[in-house]
């Protein structure tokens, strides 16, 4: 009864997508970390490559804490300024994902395969924050 | 991928069971019985590869070689899509020692454990030595010389002495064979192997075989060398005769310290046969010389050899300097040597003077002659000539150390000390005796060096003793004979060997000077 749309602009699907996201980044981040030890132990990998990597991997993992927590605050509290910060930071999550999918140093399949889907997730995504913005501002 | 042939190991020639040799044709692939390589492809792991395939079509008659490229795909969802990091694939080729990056990879390597990752970041990392980037050529020991379409070959005799020109030629290897090669007068100018051409045809890849020298051998034996020696002369047959047949080539190679082969020379010996000959002997041989180096043999590397000549030579302007080498056509033994009286079986000693045998290092001789003396002979004539007849005519100063003693290494060669003693007989001692040499005995003193495992022979001490007796005056008409020696001993001075122990570390365990403050 209190819960209508017409006052309630935060949206919905963008909230939900933001727990999936969540999720799924968990079980994206063990699953990356798991194969750069896995490429570390069966290819010749050397340290300067794997701190490489490794280093960008944890930095990704920070800004995407950081881009779930200010778009979930943005979302409920219906302010476009946290939500717009989150979105520029999606932009540097997604470019970190295309280094992932594409400049690392081994590109296993299993990469090809959880980096395509998290670019999907992140495409998404981006499309719900805008029109959430939109939603906002106005 | 299809040029990778793991079971090609022979060169230029097929072998057996290998469907990827490229030297093998249809009639080879249809003797095989299976392929022993049946998969060339790149690393297994890669998602998506190239895959030669070899198999062998038994059904068809004859039985055929099928070989298909085809792309492999890895179905592992672990395969590698792609990689950054150019190393990770294929071994890289480390890098080249030089002088100018020596210390750099000293720094790197020279410690008990090196990691293998690169400098920088740089992700295309370019090798300091871009492999066959200028395509020069390197040769090393042993390796076949190539040549345009095939490779060198030198005719040598395979199981019987019949010429068999398979035989490759290799780089520093020098080899001298003989062979026997039928022939025929009517089709002498068909076999190839009597001409020029088939020898200096083939070029060594970018450097053209030259004739040096052509030495014509009559029918009798006797050989003259010809003045021009560029004109091209093929086997012809001439008044029962065929002349300008190949009876021995001699390939002198030149070459650089970086492996390179920059200059070739052949110099030919031509005969004649005529009809009733029906084989004849050719003899071949290769020497490789460095550039800017005059060949001089070794008799050892460093210590001598057992059986090689002692080296010598002569001291002119401050330098010792061995004695000019001949570098003919027919390679002779004009090497500057310490060489002895060699006897003949005419034992008198002016008949045989020029004979002489150089002195093989580790080899005691001992030669001698007779003279004969005639109330005649002057004393002074006399003592020069034997003293020509026991030394040669250039007897050399200095001997080399070692058996590979360079010219310019003024402290690795040993002064010839000169003895003279005289059998003194008590009552001559105030006439105006004639002193003649009647014997020089040489003893080389010679001591082991370097490690107890392979130790060298090294030459430390040379004496030449002459001794000399007084010629008697002899009433006229009588006739003496006097019997004249020379000999040669080698002895070893070897120190005995001792082993290299380092000093057991003491203990150098002092209280400070102060331990005892304030007591003391």
């Amino acid at each position: 009864e209190t819960l209508n749309t017409s006052y309630q602009l935060s949206s919905v699907p963008l909230q939900i997508f933001f727990y999936v996201t969540g999720i799924y980044y968990v079980f994206y981040f063990s699953a990356t970390l798991a194969m750069i030890v896995y490429k570390s132990q069966v290819f010749s990998y050397p340290d300067d490559f794997l701190a490489h990597d490794l280093a960008l991997l944890f930095l990704m993992a920070i800004l995407e804490a950081l881009r779930l927590y200010l778009g979930v605050h943005g979302n409920l509290t219906e302010e476009e300024a946290p939500l717009g910060l989150s979105l520029v930071i999606t932009v540097g999550s997604v470019i970190l994902s295309v280094y992932f999918l594409v400049w690392q140093t081994y590109v296993l399949r299993a990469d090809v395969i959880v980096n395509s889907l998290l670019l999907v997730l992140y495409g998404l995504e981006v499309l719900l924050k805008v029109t959430a913005i939109a939603a906002f501002v106005s | 991928v299809a040029k990778l042939c793991v079971c090609d190991l022979l060169v230029a020639q097929c072998d057996v069971n290998c469907c990827c040799d490229p030297d093998c044709s249809a009639d080879d692939f249809s003797l095989f019985t299976t392929c022993s390589v049946a998969v060339v492809t790149g690393d297994s792991r890669l998602c998506s590869q190239k895959a030669a395939i070899y198999s062998l079509d038994v059904k068809a008659n004859p039985p055929e070689r099928i070989f298909r490229l085809i792309d492999q795909v890895n179905p592992s969802v672990f395969c590698i899509h792609a990689t950054n990091y150019k190393q990770a694939l294929s071994f890289s080729s480390p890098e080249m020692p030089t002088s100018e990056n020596f210390d750099q990879l000293l720094k790197r390597f020279g410690s008990a454990a090196f990691s293998a990752e690169p400098d920088s970041w740089n992700m295309n990392t370019d090798a300091p030595n871009p492999p066959d980037a200028n395509e020069t050529y390197r040769y090393e020991y042993g390796v076949p010389v190539q040549t345009v379409d095939a490779l060198l070959r030198l005719p040598s005799p395979v199981v019987s002495s019949w010429c068999s020109d398979a035989n490759p030629a290799g780089f520093l290897v020098n080899q001298a064979t003989k062979c026997t090669r039928s022939v025929s007068l009517e089709k002498c100018d068909k076999i190839q192997a009597l001409s020029m051409l088939f020898y200096i045809n083939s070029s060594i890849l970018a450097v053209n075989i030259t004739v040096q020298s052509i030495v014509v051998q009559s029918p009798n034996g006797m050989r003259t060398l010809l003045n021009s020696s560029d004109v091209l002369r093929l086997p012809m047959i001439l008044d029962e005769l065929c002349i300008n047949i190949v009876l021995g080539v001699s390939y002198h190679i030149t070459y650089t310290d970086a492996g390179e082969i920059i200059e070739a020379a052949a110099s030919f010996v031509l005969g004649a046969i005529n009809k009733e000959a029906l084989s004849i002997q050719q003899s071949f041989e290769i020497s490789f010389t460095q550039v800017n180096t005059v060949p001089v043999p070794l008799s050892g590397n460093p210590g001598y050899v057992v059986g090689l000549p002692v080296r010598a030579g002569f001291l002119p302007q401050g330098y010792p300097f061995p004695g000019e080498s001949l570098l003919a056509a027919l390679t002779t033994n004009k090497y500057s040597q310490l060489t002895i009286l060699q006897s003949t079986s005419n034992q008198d000693c002016l008949a045989v003077q020029g004979s002489r045998t150089p002195i093989l290092f580790g080899y005691n001789m001992i030669s001698g002659c007779k003279l004969r003396i005639t109330a005649a002979t002057k004393c002074q004539p006399l003592t020069q000539t034997l003293l020509d007849l026991l030394k040669g005519q250039s007897f050399p100063e200095y001997v080399a150390s070692f058996g590979n003693s360079q010219a310019q290494d003024v402290l690795d060669w040993v002064p010839i000390t000169h003895l003279h003693t005289s059998e003194q007989r008590i009552y001559n001692t105030f006439q105006s005796s004639c002193q003649i040499p009647v014997s020089l005995e040489i003893e080389v003193k010679w001591t082991k060096y370097g490690s107890l495992v392979n130790p060298q022979a090294r030459i430390v001490n040379v004496t030449a003793t002459i001794t000399s007796s007084t010629l008697k005056e002899l009433p006229s008409g009588r006739e003496r004979i006097i019997p004249i020696t020379s000999s040669v001993v080698f002895t070893d001075i070897s120190s005995p060997a001792e082993p290299g122990y380092k000093a057991w570390p003491t203990i150098n365990a002092k209280l400070p000077f102060d331990f005892f403050f304030p007591f003391v």
